[in-house]
């Protein structure tokens, strides 16, 4: 038995597709796939299966990935074709490693928030910097207390690591690295939304999750 | 693909992954390319209408034709339906993300009556007049099949044309001949006059139905060219007919996750109130070996980890025992369950029990459907008091300790002796649990009794039976529950509401399509869940119209009255019924198909061929 970490992108309409739904459809297509699955010795035997971090319902990524557990011989190429063969559109496997880092030690995450619908790109990208310049930017974020969920003013400013803004005429694209992980995570479309409410109507926006990285800013391998 | 405008509003509204389409071996083809623009739509939700069997074969059956392309359309929830009206987004079909106003042919599949007021809105959704007669080019032309196809006079002002029976072949003719027509530049009239001689084919609006002063009908009359009786259609030989190598997999979890392989179509049984058991007569069973390579099949192509075997009563098909064998053979290794609903309490084996117990084990269900032999012995349920005990004992020795029992409320005959006997065989079912000796230490049973109200169905024996009127069931339901003595059983019940109006439209004739259209225009939609349901609403829709509702549902109709689906043929002869309600109200019984053939003529339908395969045929 070894585990084996499967990198994919979630991408196009598969965004849709929320986490409880992503693990149903990758423990199908890992059926489909016929890799030999190490199966769990309980009364009620199923495969081994965990993924690195939650993706938001609507979010596009390119750095998903997937710990599986396997039984037997077969390379990490022939666990790459098996699987790739067999995904539903928009999940596209990338590649298979040995998984070098615990997930647990993911702590950011580069997102990249394209918008469409702006009328004019250069005041909109004025409107960005303006708002990121600035040393407040409070929002309401969901949080538990005890087992209550309640909202939590926090500001924002203090979370964002660092951020750029590409003009690229009626879509720009705003790059921003946030705190990712399961010690705190601040959910990018806090600010993608904080953005929209000064756009004004027709504004919308797709987030893409590009990278994840760990507190020492090395990349989640 | 869906349109950038839909993707806009996918955000807003719950459980997207209903709209996106997209899904794993869904079927997209080049529309410029094919003949048929199909568009088969299921009115209800997603995971509803994801679930179902029928629209995987129909779907499958109809793709596989080079020149037609058939897409699935779903209802969408109201949250969807508010923001594609806010935008003026008409309904479009997922595969393609295609508005279905610009299709050939739009099917629908009535698989029950409270679905009617979907079919209107989705139609109005789509930007379609409403009613057949308001639509006058050839295309699209608007089909129905399913169950409530038996009886659909209430949808006729709505509907271009139904498909009586099964649908695989008849589909196929559909399509063939719409493209004929497509091609030859006919008038939407002139392809109905050809489609109508196609057998299995109803034109509602090629037969005039005129009413007697007592609102009765008094004849129904068939004009250009159409046949005096339709008949159904039906497949004759399963394991040559077309069956899906493939299913869609869903990415939202939907109601029947799984697949699903249907073993035999038909029922042996005969109860009295099962329209399901004599609308798709005669048996015919799929051999062994074909459903165990076809299931191998699906899990491969899927991934799924489950099958469900799909019948009336699966413990009737003759090659259980050799099905099993073969399944498990290769699901144990590969892990994947096989889940067998429909058993019955009479051939419920120790042999069946022990292959049960092989597999991941679920709840057992049984359905003795009412509470005392005499009412059996009426609605031909032929299931003994014993029978259901022992089995119930053989379950708690096997080590289940929930059993779920069904049972009807207000079936013919009733009397309140035989509610109070619901409650009581119930209890028998308790005591059986406590007087087994190695019944698991410091474990209750819980015994579930669901009630759900009998509603009179066309082509059944009780098809002239009055249904209980409301405050009769909720009477009813009240002395069930002041008859349980202990907290070991639960009780769980239909609203009398639901059930009144689906025996109004079961049984309802095409004067109903206004109370259906005035309904819908006053919100009605997705009416089988419950907080969608608007009763005030239907109760205004009778007034308005000026039609009395009971007069559909509680009301005896005399043998030698015309029936509004008189006029179609599926194959049990009305005979045979009227024999079958007599002997209901002598609490007679008829014995199943395979001890001795009642004669109800479905055999005809197949050549005098039947798998019931009992020698004295009639």
């Amino acid at each position: 038995m070894r585990c084996v970490r499967i990198w994919f992108e979630k991408v196009g309409m598969s965004r849709y597709i929320s986490h409880l739904d992503l693990m149903r459809t990758m423990s199908r297509a890992v059926r489909r796939s016929k890799i030999p699955l190490w199966y769990t010795e309980g009364f009620n035997p199923h495969p081994y299966m965990t993924f690195a971090l939650p993706l938001s319902l609507g979010m596009e990524s390119i750095c998903e990935s997937m710990d599986i557990k396997i039984e037997g011989e077969i390379s990490n190429e022939e666990i790459f074709s098996s699987l790739k063969a067999v995904m539903p559109e928009g999940i596209n496997i990338k590649s298979v490693t040995d998984g070098e880092i615990d997930p647990k030690y993911i702590a950011f995450g580069k997102f990249e928030i394209r918008f469409s619908g702006v009328e004019n790109g250069e005041d909109f990208c004025l409107m960005l910097k303006d708002i990121l310049s600035s040393s407040e930017l409070p929002v309401q974020k969901l949080g538990k207390k005890g087992r209550k969920k309640v909202y939590k003013e926090i500001n924002l400013m203090e979370y964002i690591k660092e951020y750029s803004v590409k003009e690229a005429s009626q879509e720009p694209v705003l790059e921003v690295l946030l705190p990712a992980g399961s010690v705190t995570n601040v959910n990018p479309s806090l600010l993608a939304e904080e953005i929209i409410k000064r756009a004004g109507d027709g504004v919308s926006y797709v987030i893409l999750r590009k990278e994840l990285f760990t507190d020492k800013m090395e990349s989640f391998k | 693909m869906v349109s950038r405008e839909i993707e806009k509003i996918l955000p807003l509204v719950q459980k997207p992954g209903r709209y996106t389409g997209g899904e794993l071996n869904s079927v997209i083809k080049d529309k410029s390319k094919v003949d048929i623009r199909y568009a088969f739509c299921f009115p209800d939700s997603y995971e509803i209408g994801m679930s179902h069997l029928g629209i995987k074969i129909l779907y499958s059956a109809a793709n596989k034709r080079e020149d037609c392309w058939c897409e699935r359309v779903f209802a969408p929830w109201h949250d969807m339906e508010e923001e594609m009206r806010k935008r003026n987004l008409p309904l479009y079909a997922l595969e393609s993300g295609d508005p279905i106003k610009d299709f050939d042919l739009i099917g629908f599949t009535l698989q029950y009556e409270l679905s009617y007021t979907n079919v209107l809105n989705m139609l109005d959704l789509a930007g379609l007049p409403i009613k057949s007669s308001e639509r006058k080019s050839l295309t699209p032309i608007v089909v129905a099949g399913g169950p409530c196809a038996c009886n659909a006079e209430p949808m006729a002002e709505f509907i271009d044309l139904f498909l009586l029976g099964d649908g695989e072949e008849l589909c196929d003719e559909v399509i063939t001949l719409l493209k004929e027509s497509k091609k030859e530049n006919l008038s939407k009239e002139d392809f109905l006059k050809k489609a109508a001689k196609i057998e299995g084919v109803y034109v509602p609006s090629f037969y005039d139905v005129s009413y007697n002063e007592d609102l009765t009908i008094k004849a129904v009359e068939a004009k250009n060219g159409a046949p005096e009786k339709v008949k159904k259609r039906i497949v004759s030989d399963l394991d040559s007919v077309h069956y899906p190598d493939n299913f869609i997999v869903p990415f939202i979890e939907v109601i029947h996750d799984r697949v699903v392989h249907e073993i035999f179509r038909g029922c042996i049984r005969g109860c009295r109130f099962c329209q399901a058991g004599f609308l798709y007569r005669p048996i015919r069973e799929k051999s062994a070996d074909t459903i165990n390579e076809q299931c191998k099949v699906l899990c491969e192509k899927t991934g799924y980890d489950e099958i469900s075997l799909s019948s009336l009563s699966t413990s009737d098909y003759t090659h259980l025992e050799e099905l099993l064998n073969k399944l498990l053979s290769w699901t144990i290794p590969e892990k994947i369950n096989v889940a067998l609903p429909s058993l019955r309490v009479d051939n419920f084996s120790d042999e069946l029990m022990e292959k049960l117990s092989k597999v991941r084990r679920s709840g057992l269900t049984f359905a003795p459907e009412a509470g005392t032999q005499r009412l059996r012995d009426a609605i031909n349920k032929n299931v003994t008091e014993d029978e259901v005990l022992r089995t119930s004992a053989k379950a708690f020795s096997g080590g289940w300790t929930a059993v779920k029992l069904y049972f009807m409320l207000g079936l013919p005959t009733e009397t309140y002796d035989d509610v109070a006997g619901i409650a009581e065989l119930s209890q028998k079912v308790v005591d059986e649990f406590y007087k087994n000796p190695d019944k698991p230490k410091g474990k209750g049973v819980q015994v579930s009794i669901s009630v759900s109200s009998f509603v009179p169905k066309p082509f059944t024996p009780f098809q002239w039976e009055a249904q209980d009127t409301r405050e009769e069931l909720e009477n009813k339901q009240k002395h069930l529950l002041s008859n349980i003595k202990t907290k070991k059983i639960s009780v769980s019940y239909h609203k009398v509401e639901i059930s009144f109006l689906e025996g109004v439209f079961a049984r309802g004739d095409r004067r109903l399509s206004k109370v259906i259209e005035y309904a819908w225009k006053n919100g009605c939609k997705f009416d089988s869940w419950d907080d969608s349901f608007k009763f005030d609403v239907w109760l205004r829709a009778f007034e308005e119209t000026g039609i009395d509702p009971l007069f559909y549902s509680s009301r005896k109709r005399d043998f030698s009255e015309i029936l509004p689906w008189d006029h179609l043929d599926y194959g049990i002869s009305r005979k045979f019924l009227e024999k079958e309600n007599k002997k209901a109200h002598e609490s007679q019984t008829t014995p199943h198909c395979r001890i001795k053939c009642a004669g109800c003529g479905a055999n005809k339908l197949n050549g005098g061929k039947c798998d019931a395969l009992c020698e004295n045929l009639v």
